[in-house]
């Protein structure tokens, strides 16, 4: 166990790289031109590997039509030479835009469609570009192929005045290969990468906290298109030789092949699988003979086999987070909760009469049943208002209607003066509207302290590239982020538990971890769907804690909560519902002697009948 | 005139082929929610066997009924090994990967076993020559056949569905399975069922696509599954009658381009079709809620 786990860190470390391509790269001076070349082709399959890893480790979407992709970057860079003459290095990025804008329009229905509609589309993609690679012979040369390519094995491909040999290129591969490497595992950890993750996973909390599930799927599928482009200009740059043949169906599926066995998540594990598959048809003639048949069984028993593939052999795992870049020094919780100094309790007090929601007449029905009849709420700023009723009410349906993922039949929400009915759930968690659920949703497989970090996605500023590149600004945020999450762990008393996976913990820790979540969102309204159910009295204190952490900050607070006692020290105002209806408002004690809210919990009125 | 009617006949005859496929990928998907990435292969194995059986002396009918049965057990077993382990776990990539993982492994064997050149397919339905004068122009008695068949049988699977009691097991368990279980239906068995009817199917279907190309090879199923789910897609997946009439026009455009513009551009418009749909209205021409009605 220990030794496995050696071996992993060294795997994984950017030393054991760093000082492998140095060594490859001097030694590919002294090797075989043959060797080189092959050396060549396993980074172009590592590229691919990472690309469908991206897609489909990450992000979770499958493409059964990578080929496409690969065979884009490959015809686009090769004509753009040829036709056009640009220089190599701008026809190869050409291929890679080129690519890149593809997989943005194929995307384009993602956020509307379940994945296997994606993956049967991903599949129909494929078997066009192909098709027209065949058919479009004016440009591709049709079935016959397109030659002369100028490519580093006929000595044809210049850089400027230099000629780039079989060395060379392989080295020029290299460092491509090794900054694509870093670049990914940057973005991996940034909070795009858990973007990536959490859309797929958990597609309602990921939105609940403004991560739109069709513009991440867009962008996942636009980044891997662009790798797999990337990859294609090398390789038709490599063979000088391109014939349709080479971008089947039987393509894509082994890239899916070499990615899986790999292991989907895993960066190293990427390399592994390619570097595997690309050597074992060259090495071993029966697996060649055999070969479509040995990747049908793959793709058939790997995910019960062997899911995380060679990367879960090593235990090798991801981590979402940059978490080298957590300071030293502490920051209390205040900090995490900054955004309302215009609305703190010291704020003149005609600041804090005006609503911060207003909602009006909302009425919600499902087809015919009228779960919210008409209601009215008013909610101000550094207020805890708590929703009480029996079961089947419709509270949950308010907070699922105001948090955007129930669009209201009709009625207004003005959220601080903006009507926010009908928003998508992403679009009004940017505003600051941020809640838990009934059931806590985190991601299963990100730590707690991930979890938490997800929640900040939308105060993050910086922009992918620099994500990628690690940019010092990148970087300062990601920090602040990280200590921010820090305090708050510490005052949820999660701080233990920060590096451990949220799914081996127990039910109270999922749901404080999830109510930090939304307080690391730096929330102007938080609503908060039975967070006492299910807690400890010590975890229960420490949510009254936090909820008083978050009011004194002038957050807003709505919850809805069965538990009187939780409730009785810690509301301003109880509203009371009923079959969808208010029929109470005010304070605690009025509420408990209160005729209708006693008969529609105790149901005192049907005993007289009785 | 002649060309223009050869080109609506060919097309509505492919059209109930897809549609057929369809029916096919809907069984599987009401009872498990699973779509066969693999179905392609399936398609090619009933033709293949039937070839392969005919080209060996065997005798038409017990050919074509030997290979409905084999693609009726490749489904069951794609069940088995690909599906059931699979469903549980969230998300669909795991079946997704492993339905086409079985798809690849029989083109491959297909492959190795048959060779990958095209093989002739024989006459089961009249010959390729025999036509009839219809408005004028000579029709492949052929495409009329396929036609007829094709749109009896999902006809006929409809009409199962919807008045027998194995009909209603099916759409209790499309509905809600766990709801089904409860109230004492055999989910497992219903699931099984779907599965059969599924290769059933599909066998019935390469045959009869089969004939109208006159050729088959290990990869001929692929681009008849895409076709098939595009189809399923326009007319609105989980609905019969939309698949039928789905496959239909999806036919129909597909010749018509084919033959007016150029056979490239047929798949190309059928593709951008599927990207337009899912775009703009996912649920399928004939939504659901009108095809309840129907």
């Amino acid at each position: 166990m220990n030794a496995m786990k050696r071996i992993s860190a060294i795997l994984t470390s950017s030393w054991t790289i760093v000082v492998l391509a140095g060594v490859l790269m001097i030694a590919s001076n002294y090797c075989e031109t043959g060797t080189v070349q092959m050396w060549s082709f396993v980074i172009i399959n590592i590229l691919l590997a990472q690309s469908i890893n991206l897609l489909t480790g990450v992000t979770g979407q499958i493409s059964l039509g990578h080929a496409g992709f690969f065979a884009i970057g490959a015809y686009v860079s090769a004509t753009f030479i040829m036709s056009l003459g640009l220089p190599f290095p701008f026809a190869v990025a050409c291929g890679t835009g080129i690519s890149a804008v593809v997989g943005w329009l194929l995307a384009i229905p993602s956020g509307r469609v379940r994945e296997f509609y994606l993956a049967m589309m991903s599949l129909a993609f494929g078997l066009i570009i192909y098709e027209l690679a065949r058919e479009w012979r004016s440009v591709t040369g049709g079935v016959m192929g397109m030659r002369g390519i100028p490519s580093s094995t006929l000595g044809s491909l210049r850089i400027a005045d230099l000629a780039i040999g079989t060395v060379a290129y392989f080295q020029i591969l290299l460092l491509v290969l090794l900054a694509t490497l870093y670049m990914l595992r940057n973005f991996v950890k940034s909070h795009f990468g858990r973007a990536f993750y959490a859309v797929h996973v958990n597609e309602i909390a990921a939105g609940t906290l403004g991560i739109s599930q069709e513009k991440t799927k867009r962008f996942s599928y636009a980044t891997s298109a662009g790798l797999a482009g990337l990859a294609g200009g090398f390789y038709a740059h490599l063979v000088g030789y391109l014939t349709p043949e080479s971008f089947t169906l039987m393509r894509s599926v082994e890239i899916l092949v070499m990615s899986i066995v790999g292991g989907l998540g895993s960066l190293t594990g990427q390399v592994l699988g390619a570097t595997l598959f690309t050597y074992l048809p060259q090495k071993l003639q029966a697996f060649a003979d055999y070969q479509f048949m040995v990747y049908g069984l793959v793709l058939t028993f790997s995910f019960i086999l062997l899911p995380k593939g060679l990367a879960g052999l090593l235990r090798l795992h991801t981590r979402y987070s940059k978490l080298d870049l957590l300071p030293n020094s502490t920051v209390s919780a205040d900090a995490a909760l900054t955004g309302h100094s215009n609305t703190s309790l010291s704020s003149p007090p005609e600041r804090l009469s005006i609503p911060l929601l207003q909602i009006q007449n909302v009425v919600m029905e499902f087809a015919g049943l009228r779960a919210l009849n008409g209601v009215s709420l008013n909610l101000y700023p550094g207020k805890i208002t708590a929703l009480v009723g029996p079961n089947g009410s419709g509270k949950s349906t308010l907070v699922n209607v105001i948090s955007g993922i129930y669009r209201p039949t009709t009625g207004s929400i003005q959220f601080n003066g903006i009507d926010i009915a009908g928003w998508s759930s992403h679009h009004i968690a940017t505003l600051g509207v941020v809640r838990t659920f009934q059931d806590p949703r985190n991601v299963p497989s990100f730590t707690v302290r991930e979890n938490i970090l997800m929640g900040a996605h939308r105060l993050y500023h910086h922009g992918a590239l620099a994500a990628a590149l690690n940019t010092p600004r990148a970087r300062a945020e990601e920090a602040l982020f990280l200590s921010r999450v820090a305090a708050l762990m510490q005052e949820a008393g999660l701080t233990i538990h920060a590096d451990t996976l949220i799914s081996e913990l127990p039910y109270g820790i999922q749901r404080l971890a999830e109510v930090a979540r939304a307080l690391a969102s730096d929330p102007e309204l938080l609503m908060l769907d039975e967070p006492a159910a299910g807690l400890s009295e010590a975890e229960s204190t420490v949510l009254t804690r936090l909820i008083r952490l978050a009011r004194d900050h002038g957050v807003t607070v709505m919850l809805i909560e069965h538990h009187m006692d939780f409730l009785t020290d810690l509301v301003d105002e109880a509203v009371v519902f009923d079959a969808g209806e208010e029929i109470y408002r005010g304070s605690m004690t009025g509420m408990r002697t209160n005729p209708a809210v006693m008969e529609a919990y105790l149901g005192i009125g049907e005993n007289q009948h009785a | 005139m002649e060309f223009f009617a050869q080109m609506v006949t060919s097309g509505l005859s492919v059209g109930a082929v897809y549609a057929l496929i369809g029916l096919g990928l809907n069984l599987t998907f009401w009872t498990t929610r699973v779509l066969n990435f693999g179905q392609g292969s399936v398609l090619m194995a009933g033709a293949m066997i039937t070839a392969t059986m005919v080209a060996h002396g065997q005798n038409v009918y017990a050919s074509m009924f030997a290979s409905m049965t084999i693609t009726g057990v490749i489904l069951l077993l794609t069940e088995r090994v690909g599906v059931k382990p699979l469903i549980k776990a969230s998300g669909s990539m795991g079946w997704v990967v492993s339905t086409l993982g079985i798809g690849v492994f029989l083109q491959g064997f297909a492959s190795i076993a048959f060779g990958t050149q095209a093989i002739a397919f024989p006459d089961v339905l009249f010959s390729s020559g025999d036509t009839v004068e219809l408005l004028g122009a000579y029709i492949s008695k052929q495409y009329i056949a396929v036609f007829a068949i094709s749109t009896v049988t999902v006809c006929l699977m409809e009409l199962f569905l919807r008045k027998s009691t194995w009909g209603y097991a099916v759409r209790a368990v499309a509905h809600d399975s766990t709801l089904a279980a409860l109230m004492g239906i055999p989910v497992r068995n219903v699931i099984i069922f779907s599965y059969l009817a599924s290769g059933v199917l599909a066998g019935a279907a390469g045959i009869l696509i089969a004939q109208i190309a006159g050729t088959v090879d290990p990869g001929f199923g692929l681009h008849l599954l895409v076709l098939a789910f595009v189809g399923a897609v326009v007319g609105g997946m989980g609905s019969a009658f939309g698949s039928l009439l789905g496959g239909l026009s999806l036919g129909l455009l597909e010749k018509l381009v084919g033959g007016y513009v150029s056979p490239a551009w047929a798949e190309a418009s059928a593709f951008i079709l599927l990207v337009a749909v899912l775009a703009v209205r996912p649920q399928g021409l004939f939504g659901k809620r009108e095809v309840v009605k129907v």
